[in-house]
């Protein structure tokens, strides 16, 4: 009985295993037999990205040139660019992290176009690798196809590195439309990574704004979607992303996940929401200010010069808050003060050296010292004698920080 | 196996290069490159015919890397040694060697060398100096890599093609290969390869050091012809350029230029192109099979 029930698994398993060879045996060929980008072509590549892992060995394997020799040789060069660009392009929705070297590989103009553009496309997709990042740098700084060096920089945009802004931004004001296409879908792809730079460019009064806005709202939609991630780092982000969008159509889907499981899920929603203006998010980070769990005030405290920093929409609050009842609300506003070098809060802060508590009076020597005024050297001086040997003592570094005057 | 262990020991006590891309097999094929080297330094006919395979053959390139200008000088291990036991008795080799490229796949490798030096008629004194190019093919059994044969004072001559050479037996052979692929009959085409055959992807190259090995055996054509049949058509429009037979009868070169296509069964791509290929034949068991294979070589006119 054991036996033949082994032998049922056993036959069960050969089948479906033969069955997935079958299918990615076929989808190969069928991206060998069409042209790239054809309807054929295409409808393979998106069987083999389904198929996904049992299909990434073989779709590594297909980018190397010493793979199409003895039982895999395929004489026609045309014939391995279809094969390479095909698995490149399901690599880079399979994301299987060992594919970047080998792709990174095929990046070099030893390759044609299509195999180079699919390649560097796949390692943006598969996400951060260092290898990865000097690979496309490389390409960004010595290509002198501005399409390759384009895509590269949009590639580096979503391994969060910055370097091939300009690029990006060039692209998208160039008289070449089909350039600034191919930023807009790359802006479009690189999801939460690409919006500070799509903010940046919102700014200015460059050329294909209405494109520009059109792909922030499509990026807005997906972000309210990755704000359901399972990983809360997604979630995180999203939560970031959509606030420095400031999409008004986002402010439901952040106010939910002022209860998400994740501390830095919450405290990203409402410093996203207070950058909007949204007085949930601005309450939620005023509450953590002065909670007494010091992880909770330490969130507060970075998320609210974050968003004072980033649009100054908590100014009057932060100023007011020195004025609170609550010790704890009256250090934390003072230390985001600080951070944020709110010059407007220099009376306030130096009022607040003569504050009862030591950590207020200590937090506002410290955001004086960050502001930097000459104007606040009397009363700093004046804690230097302090009965509290730590105020004293950044009273002492403040000083050192002022200007002259 | 213990064979090949001491073989290796004694390889790496003697060779003193060494290369990153080093390999047992690599070492192994330079010992038998330097064994013949070593031999014709010492006039010792048996110790150079210990690297020769028994089925060894060998080219005159005349000063050309195009193997259009190839001629078959040797036919057999046999004639090899008539003429080497007579070579070293009256020369004596002061010569040096260097490997620039070996590629192995499986038991078939190739190598290319550069020997340089001078030969000296032992009777007369007179000296000659050599500089000489040559590409081999070897092969591996029992443990051990034997050169079946060598491609003579390769150089950069352009080549001029050997007119109205066409022998029917060998254009028979090829036409068969080119019916064999067209019908998608991969028993066919098998049959027509010597079971050790060697196939190279030239990359339209005529320096053999560039050429790429992508065939060990008929049994890996046999596997690339149960992958490749099924999903394309072949259309081969085959011109023999030309045929040569050695004296003996035992083996062949010839050039073919062609056009071939594929038509595949799953979409409407077609890939065509148009190539030289060299082929080898040799006639050892009563039929000819093709030895040797090299696709693509030079650029297409």
């Amino acid at each position: 009985m054991r036996a033949s029930i082994a032998a049922f698994f056993f036959a069960f398993f050969a089948a479906a295993c033969s069955t997935t060879e079958q299918q990615i045996t076929e989808q190969v060929e069928q991206m060998a037999a069409n042209p790239i980008e054809s309807a054929a072509w295409q409808q393979a590549v998106d069987a083999l990205a389904v198929i996904g892992r049992p299909a990434a060995r073989q779709l590594i394997a297909q980018l190397n040139p010493d793979y199409y020799v003895g039982e895999n040789y395929r004489e026609f060069r045309d014939e391995q660019e279809k094969l390479r660009t095909g698995s490149a392009r399901a690599l880079g929705r399979i994301k299987p992290r060992g594919a970047t070297a080998p792709l990174k590989d095929r990046i070099t103009t030893a390759y044609t176009d299509a195999e180079r553009i699919a390649g560097i496309w796949a390692v943006g997709e598969i996400g951060f690798d260092q290898a990865g990042v000097d690979a496309l740098k490389a390409q960004l700084q010595n290509d002198t196809n501005p399409i390759i060096r384009l895509h590269a920089a949009i590639g580096l945009l979503k391994m969060d590195d910055a370097s091939g802004d300009e690029e990006i931004a060039q692209a998208l004001s160039s008289p070449d439309q089909a350039l600034a296409q191919i930023a807009l879908d790359g802006l479009g792809e690189a999801k939460h990574f690409g919006v500070p730079l799509m903010a940046r460019l919102a700014q200015t009064n460059g050329p294909r704004q209405n494109d520009l806005k059109q792909i922030m709202a499509q990026v807005g939609q997906g972000l309210v979607g990755q704000l359901d991630a399972e990983d809360p780092e997604l979630r995180r982000r999203a939560a970031l992303a959509l606030g420095q969008l400031g999409a008004d159509s986002s402010v439901d889907a952040l106010n939910a996940k002022l209860s998400d499981a994740s501390n830095q899920v919450r405290f990203s929603a409402a410093a996203a929401l207070a950058s909007m203006g949204q007085k949930s998010g601005i309450d939620f980070l005023f509450d953590a200010i002065r909670d007494p769990d010091p992880i909770l005030r330490t969130n507060a405290v970075k998320f609210l010069a974050e968003v004072q920093k980033s649009s100054g929409a908590v100014e009057a609050q932060l100023i007011a808050a020195l004025k609170s009842e609550d010790a704890l609300a009256r250090a934390g506003a003072a230390q985001v003060l600080g951070q944020a070098k709110v010059e407007a809060a220099i009376a306030a802060l130096e009022q607040a050296t003569t504050d009862a508590e030591a950590e207020v009076r200590a937090n506002a020597a410290i955001a004086l010292g960050h502001i930097g005024q000459s104007t606040s050297r009397p009363q700093l001086e004046a804690l230097l004698r302090d009965s509290d040997v730590t105020v004293a003592y950044y009273a002492e570094w403040a000083l050192t920080q002022l200007g002259n005057g | 196996m213990t064979r090949l262990f001491a073989a290796l020991f004694v390889a790496l006590l003697f060779y003193t290069g060494t290369d990153a891309a080093e390999t047992p097999e690599t070492i192994l094929i330079r010992q038998t490159l330097g064994t013949d080297l070593s031999g014709h330094r010492r006039g010792d006919v048996d110790l150079v015919l210990s690297s020769y395979d028994e089925h060894f053959v060998s080219y005159d390139a005349h000063g050309s890397s195009d193997p259009r200008a190839w001629t078959i000088r040797l036919e057999d291990r046999d004639s090899f040694a008539e003429q080497l036991k007579t070579d070293l008795q009256k020369n004596r080799y002061e010569t040096e060697r260097t490997i620039p490229s070996i590629q192995v796949r499986a038991d078939v490798a190739t190598a290319t060398t550069l020997d340089s030096g001078q030969i000296v008629d032992r009777q007369s004194g007179t000296v000659r100096t050599i500089y000489e190019k040559r590409f081999w093919t070897l092969f591996k059994s029992e443990e051990r890599w034997r050169a079946t044969a060598v491609v003579t004072e390769l150089g950069d001559t352009p080549a001029t093609t050997k007119k109205g050479s066409n022998n029917s037996e060998i254009s028979a052979v090829l036409e068969r290969e080119k019916q064999g692929r067209e019908a998608g009959d991969a028993a066919a085409i098998s049959s027509l390869f010597a079971e050790h055959f060697s196939g190279y992807r030239g990359k339209n190259s005529l320096n053999p050091a560039a050429w790429q090995l992508i065939f060990s055996g008929t049994e890996e054509l046999e596997k690339n012809l149960a992958k490749r049949l099924p999903h394309v058509t072949y259309r081969i429009n085959r011109q023999i350029v030309q045929t040569q037979v050695g004296a003996r009868g035992n083996e062949a070169i010839a050039i073919t230029r062609e056009n071939v296509s594929t038509q595949h069964a799953r979409g409407d791509v077609q890939h065509e192109m148009d190539r030289y290929v060299m082929w080898t034949l040799s006639k050892r068991d009563g039929a000819w099979k093709i030895t040797n294979m090299l696709y693509n070589f030079g650029q297409p006119d």
